[in-house]
Order: structure tokens, then sequence, then C-alpha cells
């Protein structure tokens, strides 16, 4: 999570990539869950969706972590 | 009474989800606010600007753009004719001072010979020994004239005084020099290193030994270091003199506040084969507390009484 990301030579935040990353992750995940019939045993949907999205993030900020670069 | 406790449960899994995303959150929020580290680091090197002692027009440039040389050796050359004439007026100048030096001595152990006799009186004695003091202060006076000249000779050649690359090298024979005037930039290669502009809420976290890695911008390899130093003093932005030498204290209304930077120094103690350092490189710095070592990651407010009396030692 700390450092650099080279996207063509502009260098963003590595946070900022893997935040895109996870919600692009979660938006596939959701079309999944939906599939699977999760959404019918859950509360309110935009509350677990945010929640998947937070620990999607800190997941890969974690993972992201041991390797460096 | 089914639908009720299914929707409790609903409730129930959602929200056990919210806590962990919060948890789960809280917990990266934190380790990613208090890791100490910045991405505005630098590559900093000493530069040394060659000044020529003398003035004069360069004779030779002895070393090209960017090339590496070591301490002592020579960069330019400047026209030592006019230093050899003086020299050589030094030495002229010297042996005629020695000369009369020479005469004087002799005089006056003529005149203390003829001490006792009626011919030579106290004064001519006193004269005498007088006439050797001076001429040797006057020897002494163009002994020292010669040493100079020697010297400015010898400041002809300008030397690499540490070992570096030499750096924006625009400087031709027969360019006119004066003296302490810079002419080249000399990059001390023996003095690379890393600073990093770290925000001042991220200091209490960082202690002088701590290890620390740097990431280049662009390079893929990490360098290893440890935290040298910590600057002990950045300028007050928010106060100027004024102009009756009374304080200037800008009127701030900020409801934000930015953390200031304050430069920590990062010595290299593996630096992968193939890594160029260049002086003025971006560079992404994170230093590693030592855990356990008196600065855990969550004990911020007992941190400071801590940390802070170790970071200031070497200093002091």
């Amino acid at each position: 999570m700390i450092g650099d990301f080279s996207i063509f030579g502009v260098f963003v935040p590595r946070l900022l990539v893997l935040l895109l990353a996870s919600y692009g992750v979660l938006l596939l995940l959701k079309k999944v869950l939906a599939r699977l019939g999760v959404y019918r045993l859950v509360w309110h949907p935009a509350l677990f969706d945010l929640s998947i999205f937070i620990i999607l993030a800190a997941t890969a900020a974690n993972v992201a972590e041991w390797y460096p670069s | 009474m089914i639908a009720r406790f299914s929707r409790l449960l609903k409730a129930a899994f959602t929200l056990t989800l919210f806590a962990v995303a919060l948890a789960v959150g809280w917990n990266f929020w934190q380790g990613y606010m208090q890791t100490p580290w910045t991405r505005d680091g630098h590559v900093r090197a000493d530069v040394v600007s060659i000044a020529p002692d003398v003035a004069g027009p360069v004779a030779a440039v002895l070393v090209s753009d960017n090339q590496t040389v070591e301490k002592g050796d020579v960069l330019v050359r400047i026209d030592p004719e006019r230093f050899q004439i003086a020299l050589d007026l030094a030495d002229a100048t010297l042996k005629d001072r020695s000369a009369s030096l020479d005469q004087a001595r002799r005089d006056a152990e003529r005149y203390h010979r003829l001490k006792n006799g009626p011919a030579v009186s106290q004064q001519n004695i006193e004269q005498a020994d007088l006439a050797v003091e001076q001429a040797s202060a006057a020897y002494d006076e163009a002994k020292a004239n010669r040493d100079l000249a020697a010297l400015n000779l010898a400041r002809t050649e300008v030397r690499a005084p540490v070992n570096g690359v030499v750096s924006n090298l625009s400087l031709n024979p027969g360019d006119y020099v004066s003296s302490g005037a810079g002419v080249l930039a000399l990059i001390d290669t023996d003095t690379l290193r890393v600073e990093g502009y770290f925000e001042e809420n991220q200091l209490p976290r960082i202690a002088v030994g701590d290890a620390v890695s740097v990431e280049l911008m662009g390079h893929p390899q990490t360098l290893r270091g440890h935290v040298e130093s910590i600057a002990a003093g950045i300028e007050d932005r928010e106060r100027t003199n004024g102009s009756n030498l009374l304080a200037n204290v800008t009127p701030t209304f900020s409801w934000v506040r930015l953390a200031q930077r304050v430069p920590v120094r990062v010595a290299l103690d593996d630096v992968p084969a193939g890594t160029r350092l260049v002086a003025g490189l971006t560079a992404t710095v994170s230093v590693h507390p030592r855990r356990g070592g008196g600065a855990p990651a969550d004990a911020s407010a007992a941190e400071p009484a801590t940390a802070r009396p170790a970071a200031v030692e070497p200093a002091g």
C-alpha cells in the first residue's frame, strides 16, 4: 500500500490503485453473489456491499504489504 | 413468527459483517496513517562548488562533464606564467635581502670587535645591531612573500577536494576565472544519502537507527538503510522579522492545517548493484520502527517522552 504505482510513467499512490481494483472485484463479486442468491439473506444490500468493499480493500492492502513493489 | 426471526437473522448477519468491516478497515487505516512513510523523499549529496583560489585565464580543463574524479586530482589548470614570474621576483628579492643580512652581520661583527677602541661609539654598535635586526626582518618578509608566491603558483592547479563526479561543466580553456567564484560543481559521492521529508505527526515513531527501506521512482529494487539523524529545526513559516526587528507573525485563519515536513536523513547500507544514485531522484521512504524498542505503534501518547531523547542524544 506504500509507494507508487507506475501507469505509463504516471506515478499514482499504490493505495489508489488498490482501491480501484477492489471496487472492480466488488462489482464482479456482486454479480456472483446475486446469482447465488446471497442477497436474499441480507438486511440492507448497500451496507453489505460497503462492508465487502472495506474488507476487500483492507485485505488487498495487507497482501500488497508482503510483496513490496 | 418465522418471518420475523428470519428478518432478525438477516439483520444480525449484515451487521456482523459490517462490524468486521469496520474493525478491519480501522486497523488498516491506523496502519496506513501511522506507518512512518513518505513519498516525498529525495536522493541527496553534498555539492562542492569548486572555485579557483587565484584569478587568471584557464590554460587547460583536465576533466570532462560527468567524469568521476578522486580526491586530489587536478581539475583545472590556470595559466601559471604570471605566478611563475611572481615567484621568480620573490626569489630575487629574497636573494637581495639575504645578501643585505649577511652584510649587516659582517658590519655588526666588525663594530663589536672594535668595541674597546676609541674609534667606535656605543651608538655605532647599537646602530649596527639594529641594522642586523632590520635586515633579518626584511629577509623573513621576503621569505614569506616567496612562500606566498609559491602557494599562488601551486594554486593555479585546481584540485578536487573530495571524491566525486564533475557536474554541469561549462568551462573552456581561455575563460577568465576570478578567485572565489565557483566554476564547476563537484558532487561528493561519498555523501550520497536519502532524505525523507516526514510529516511532523509521524516523527514520534521515527528513531535514530531504525531500519529504512527506500524505493526510487521507477526502480524495481528496494534500497536498505537506517535513520542517521533527524533535523533539529525547520523554518517557522508564520514568522518573519519586521522592519524594526520585531517579530512579524502572520495571523492565520486556517481550519485545515497541513502537517509540516521535517527532513530525516537516511544512510544507505545496501544499494543493489546497478542502481544509479543520482542526487535529486525522487524516493519513497518507509521507516520500520523497532518493535518493543520503546516505539510501539499504538502507544502514541507515551511515545514522545521515550522517542525524543533518543533522537536528540547523538546531536547533543
